[in-house]
């Protein structure tokens, strides 16, 4: 399953990208992306690790997990995911 | 002398026609009422011009206005606005702009100034304090933005310089008003209506400064604010790291970035070649901010190594990005810089002139332009011819002179207006209102046409701030909308960055208002303000004889064909009667007698 990184989480992991075997759910996903690149920690992830941190947003196929079913959204290996520090412009 | 307002009391009114110039008393009444700068100088010109006025006339008018904020310890507080009727648009034309520009007015000891007429030959205006005289700017008249300013700084020393350059002369239509070298009053053709009226330049010089009303309860809200600000992700440290171009991703990640003039849907896999993240690998050599702001989102950049493609100067922004970018099908970003630097260095639109070239683009390629109408084949992905057709435009040269038409025109002139992806004739910034519903609803009830920043609905629909709304549906929109329209409008006129929007809200933007200008309004009342000035801002264009609130037929009914949103086309009537029952406007969008007597609007 692909996921995209983007802004500072590509300082963090060190690429733009990378494949990683589906896990359940997205909350699964992002623990074990902490896992990896342990700088994640508290940024993805909220401290007790049982929901998303407060200033990221999550993109499955190019929709919020806000309107999905927020970490326990689903995944499969056809998914790809998004994963961005809260940024702006305009 | 200043007032303990924010205000300083005075307005400049220079009369072109005749050379005299007058300082007057500051409307206190309309002050209050309209805030300032955007509401203020919309006020100002709404009670002294007929709508029905030719824009590049010299019985218009061109009104710069501060806001009460505006050069005072408030958060990001360079703004001010620039008022007349636009000549891209035939509506109001309020642009605003940051910098140094708007203080250094305050500084010197005026609110603003009222041009009238029109003058015999090209003149500047100087002011240094007390002393304000209009002179000669035969040498000034041909030259660029950046070269004006230079040589209005070797002439007169330390001065702030707001000036046009040779497109505004020729009163090419979405000219722009640049101060600063690269800041920009950029849409809606301000730049012509200067032009119009034989006047090159403002350089200013102020030794003076700004009192507030209430200054230890002042800094108490400012300091609250700023705190605010520098803790949020955004305004803390996001703007100031990548700039506004880091939209790109995300924003087509969503599906929401317009590809080849909206044609070929939204989503592009090319986008990351453009983004902030690639900006700043390649030609970013500093973060800048303007007067007084803790954000500094502003890109300083440079491009070596490229041939003639060379040059230093700022941006892009995330819109400029996007319309040379994905509008064009240009992933070159060097490219895209190029013509952003044209842009600036000549006084231009960029939102609207990449999203001419791309809809000249789009005409090319099927048939619509001949080749030899341009003089060069024009297709999607032509970096090069991108940036030639811009230097083009800027010269006033061959098919320029076409583009310089705005998309509305160039699309009509050659049969197909529904192929300018503009509203009342003014092109749409950098988000498809396919893939996010309530920026459609955002462009088509825009009071100015096309425009990303009345109101910002890619806040809450894609970035979840302050809240989270699907941008994929209607409901909750109109409502939502007409709250950030009213606060954009209140946060306009107080002389602050719509920026500051992100990191702070309502509470924080009237708590320094209400300290500024000693007002016991509550929050509410305060943001009545924003709602009055945006009912005055459509009653003008009523007048004027503004079209109805719709988008682009391609948005309507060609459904996307890709991407996260695909199928999906922009459901605008629903969404138009909620917003209008929000606005307690009739059902055609008119504003009742009732709403205007509960705003208490004279006009």
């Amino acid at each position: 399953m692909l996921v995209k990184f983007l802004a500072t989480y590509r300082q963090i992991a060190g690429c733009k990208s990378c494949d990683v075997p589906a896990p359940a759910d997205v909350l699964e996903l992002m623990v074990a992306l902490c896992n990896r690149w342990p700088a994640f920690d508290g940024l993805i992830l909220n401290k007790d690790k049982t929901d998303k941190g407060d200033d990221v947003i999550i993109l499955v196929n190019g929709r919020h997990i806000e309107h999905l079913g927020d970490v326990a959204t689903p995944l499969t290996e056809q998914d790809y995911v998004v994963i961005t520090p809260l940024v702006a412009g305009g | 002398m200043t007032q303990a307002n924010g205000w300083i009391g005075t307005i400049l009114r220079v009369n072109l026609t005749d050379g005299s110039i007058k300082k007057e008393p500051l409307n206190m009444q309309d002050a209050n009422d309209y805030v300032g700068a955007r509401g203020l100088g919309t006020k100002y010109y709404c009670n002294e011009v007929d709508p029905k006025i030719d824009p590049l006339s010299p019985e218009n008018k061109l009104i710069f206005m501060t806001g009460p904020l505006t050069g005072t310890a408030a958060c990001s507080s360079g703004r001010y606005e620039v008022v007349s009727k636009a000549p891209l648009t035939g509506i109001i034309g309020a642009a605003n702009s940051g910098g140094h520009f708007g203080p250094e007015l305050k500084y010197a000891g005026y609110d603003g100034i009222i041009f009238e007429g029109k003058a015999a030959r090209p003149v500047y205006l100087h002011i240094d304090d007390g002393q304000v005289e209009l002179l000669d700017a035969g040498e000034l008249w041909g030259q660029g933005v950046h070269e004006t300013t230079e040589a209005l700084e070797a002439k007169h020393g330390k001065v702030r310089v707001s000036c046009i350059g040779t497109p505004g002369e020729r009163g090419m239509l979405f000219a722009a008003i640049m101060n600063d070298k690269n800041r920009a009053a950029g849409r809606g053709g301000m730049g012509a209506v200067m032009g119009s009226k034989n006047l090159k330049a403002i350089a200013v010089r102020g030794t003076g400064g700004v009192t507030v009303a209430r200054p230890e309860r002042f800094m108490r809200e400012v300091a609250k604010a700023r705190t605010m600000l520098k803790e949020h992700p955004v305004t803390g440290n996001g703007l100031g790291t990548f700039g506004t171009e880091i939209l790109v991703n995300i924003v087509n990640e969503v599906g929401g970035l317009p590809l080849r003039n909206g044609r070929d849907g939204s989503y592009w896999d090319k986008a990351d070649d453009t983004s902030g993240e690639r900006l700043n690998e390649t030609h970013l050599v500093k973060n800048q901010g303007c007067f007084g702001c803790s954000i500094a989102c502003g890109r300083v950049t440079k491009i070596e190594g490229k041939g003639d493609l060379d040059g230093f100067g700022e941006g892009p922004e995330y819109e400029a990005g996007w319309s040379y970018g994905a509008a064009c099908g240009v992933n070159d970003i060097s490219s895209i810089v190029k013509a952003n630097f044209i842009c600036n260095e000549q006084g231009m639109d960029p939102i609207t002139l990449g999203s001419t070239v791309a809809c000249a683009m789009e005409l090319f390629e099927m048939g619509a332009i001949p080749e030899e109408d341009i003089g060069f084949p024009l297709r999607f992905g032509d970096a090069e011819a991108m940036v030639k057709l811009t230097q083009m435009c800027a010269d006033g040269e061959g098919f320029g002179q076409t583009i310089g038409l705005g998309s509305y025109r160039l699309a009509e002139k050659y049969g197909h207006p529904e192929l300018s992806m503009s509203v009342k004739k003014q092109e749409m910034p950098a988000y498809d209102a396919r893939a996010i519903q309530g920026i459609g609803l955002e462009y088509a009830t825009s009071n100015r046409g096309g425009c990303h920043v009345r109101g910002y609905m890619i806040s809450p629909e894609v970035l979840g701030i302050p809240v989270k709304l699907d941008p994929q549906v209607t409901e909750g929109k109109g409502a939502l909308l007409k709250t950030f329209q009213d606060l954009t409008a209140l946060c306009d006129s107080t002389g602050m960055c719509l920026f500051t929007t992100f990191g702070i809200g309502l509470p924080e933007i009237a708590g320094q208002y209400r300290e500024a200008v000693g007002t016991d309004e509550t929050d509410e009342e305060i943001l009545l303000k924003g709602e009055r000035i945006w009912n005055l801002e459509k009653r003008f264009n009523m007048e004027a004889g503004v079209e109805k609130d719709t988008l682009p037929p391609r948005l309507l009914r060609e459904a996307l064909p890709s991407g996260p949103a695909q199928g999906k086309v922009n459901e605008l009537q629903t969404m138009l009667a909620d917003y209008y029952e929000a606005r307690n406007w009739t059902a055609d969008g008119i504003p009742t007698a009732e709403k205007l007597a509960e705003l208490s609007m004279t006009y």
